[in-house]
């Protein structure tokens, strides 16, 4: 079985504060470490185990500038068989053009695939769409938040989705396919900084994303950036380490629920 | 051009599950009402419980909702409503698992522009906010072409819902079969543990910032030693810390205790959507700009596991 994986390079934000530049023109990414996006290790992993047992190959596939070859490099370090980036300088924040572009590099580049995985979402756009998007495009069945792959027949998958509420449906999906790929649905192996190293020894291919933008136009743009709207907000509780215990304390005294 | 192909109105796709109408419609139709043309509501046709005096038509289509909210199938109804009453100005979906399955394909499908996770609309500008980065940021979309397909946040627009003097026509779109490349089997309910964290007084949930699976045991004796139960949020389950039963959240559990203290948590919308109701919500971050600064009544910006040593310490002394 063919499988082919996008994976993405995202800003690691968590703990990070972030600016706004100018009258809301853009975010200040420049100072942020990055790594690939969390959801896309799942989808990855979940690729390599298939092949691992029934044969084939992942290849991994990443659109965004030449420091994306670092994700390349650590899904072929997780047992990708070759790593296609697509090398775009400019940020495409509609996914519709994403998809675009993608839909025509994967037709213009003839590339063969029994499945195309991708993370639920990436971590920085949260948009959860670009899937579905180049399904409809490439007119193959799409299932989305798959926590499951039950069963692996010639011609179908049989896969759990997660909804809401602990709640699941299965459904059987016809290969070929695009499945979005749920944190949880495994335990991604662990990646050595020598496994890498091993892996950046594999040729990873560079495409000019300029090539396949024939008709990725964006179809929304952002307008603006700005901060969350402030609510009320926390009373912060300050002091040393011993004047917050006490006062933390008592608040759960005062609620009922510590003695 | 025939009058149909002219028509104003917004589609909202309503979403159902096990025959009942979710309330995050609420927030689709209460988006629908703040954008202004009349409300029509698109129905798989065992849906229950639903306020046909929100809405200003009612579509009822033959498909259940296995097959109704199937993106495969959901094209095809899409494109029969294009066909019958003309293309809307804009088509809202929830923003949940199967709403924004089915949002992404359609968009792919009829080539529409999609802005998924919308919480605000600016009438002025005509723009909707998005959230990135886990809420530290939005963006404001503008859309280039209508309609637009639009997934909208639980909670984000249910209070602009108006109710008509009359309930809704409903009208009827005929009957769809399931479509070839996927077909909906059955439901999974996840197996229920040993623990119902949705019972307790006092939640001691913790998040991914913890570090590693390792610091459990510590939370475990400070939830043990404060009497509250341990809960997480969604990372530690993904990671095996916790079993799947501790999950607060969207995909988890949906707590309302008297108590909600979250250790290490940063506030994903999703989980905010399982524990914002808790009577008092405390939280414990080192990132002074963690969302769920936002929601909490009570916050503590530190070092959580120094802080929480301190607590073990002082709990066992006093």
């Amino acid at each position: 079985m063919e499988i082919v994986v996008f994976t993405k390079r995202v800003p690691v934000t968590q703990e990070e504060e972030l600016r706004i530049l100018g009258d809301g023109q853009s975010v200040d990414l420049s100072k942020l470490p990055h790594r690939m996006n969390d959801w896309d290790n799942y989808a990855v992993e979940e690729a390599v185990k298939l092949i691992e047992k029934g044969g084939g190959g992942v290849t991994s596939v990443a659109i965004g500038d030449s420091e994306s070859d670092e994700v390349l490099r650590r899904a072929i370090a997780m047992g990708a068989r070759d790593g296609f980036l697509l090398e775009a300088n400019e940020v495409l924040q509609d996914p519709f053009a994403r998809a675009t572009l993608t839909y025509n590099f994967l037709k213009k580049e003839n590339m063969p695939f029994d499945a195309i995985f991708t993370g639920v979402q990436a971590e920085d756009e949260q948009f959860a769409c670009f899937g579905g998007i180049l399904a409809a495009l490439l007119k193959i069945p799409y299932a989305a938040q798959v926590i499951g792959i039950d069963a692996v027949e010639k011609d179908h998958f049989v896969v759990r989705r997660e909804l809401e509420g602990g709640l699941q449906e299965r459904v059987k999906v016809s290969l070929p396919c695009l499945l979005s790929i749920q944190s949880g649905i495994n335990e991604p192996r662990y990646v050595s900084i020598m496994g890498v190293r091993k892996a950046s020894k594999v040729e990873r291919k560079v495409f000019k994303a300029s090539n396949y933008t024939d008709s990725g136009k964006s179809l929304v743009e952002i307008t603006k950036w700005v901060y969350p709207p402030k609510k009320e907000g926390a009373a912060m509780l300050a002091g040393d380490v011993g004047e917050i215990c006490s006062k933390l304390f008592a608040i759960l005294k005062e609620k009922g629920v510590y003695q | 051009m025939s009058d149909v192909l002219s028509a104003s109105y917004v589609l909202v796709v309503a979403e159902v599950r096990r025959g009942l109408f979710e309330e995050r419609n609420l927030d689709t139709i209460g988006l629908g009402r703040l954008l202004g043309s009349p409300v029509y509501l698109l129905l798989p046709d065992n849906a229950s419980g639903v306020d046909a005096s929100i809405v200003d038509k009612v579509i009822r289509v033959g498909a259940d909702e296995g097959n109704f909210q199937n993106p495969l199938t959901m094209v095809s109804i899409l494109t029969k409503v294009f066909e019958t009453r003309g293309q809307p100005d804009f088509i809202l979906f929830t923003h949940s698992s199967s709403g924004a399955e089915c949002a992404a394909y359609a968009a792919g499908h009829f080539s529409l522009p999609v802005i998924t996770d919308v919480s605000g609309f600016d009438r002025p500008t005509g723009t909707f906010s998005k959230s990135y980065y886990s809420d530290k940021v939005f963006a404001q979309f503008k859309s280039a072409s209508s309609p637009s397909i639009l997934t909208v946040r639980s909670g984000s627009f249910r209070d602009q819902v108006t109710r008509n003097q009359a309930t809704a026509d409903t009208e009827s779109l005929g009957a769809f079969t399931a479509q070839g490349g996927r077909t909906f089997l059955d439901y999974v309910e996840e197996a229920g543990g040993a623990v119902d964290i949705t019972k307790a007084d006092f939640l001691l949930s913790v998040g991914r910032g913890i570090g590693s699976k390792d610091e459990i045991p510590r939370y475990e004796e400070l939830a043990q030693t404060m009497k509250a139960v341990l809960s997480c949020s969604r990372p530690v389950v993904d990671k095996l810390w916790l079993p799947k039963e501790r999950q607060v959240g969207t995909s988890g559990k949906t707590v309302k205790p008297k108590v909600y203290l979250a250790m290490a948590i940063s506030g994903a919308f999703q989980h905010i959507a399982g524990m914002k109701d808790a009577d008092c919500i405390i939280a414990i971050n080192k990132d002074p700009e963690a969302p769920i600064f936002q929601y909490a009544h009570f916050g503590i910006v530190a070092d959580v596991n120094k802080l929480r040593d301190k607590l073990i310490e002082t709990a066992k002394a006093s």
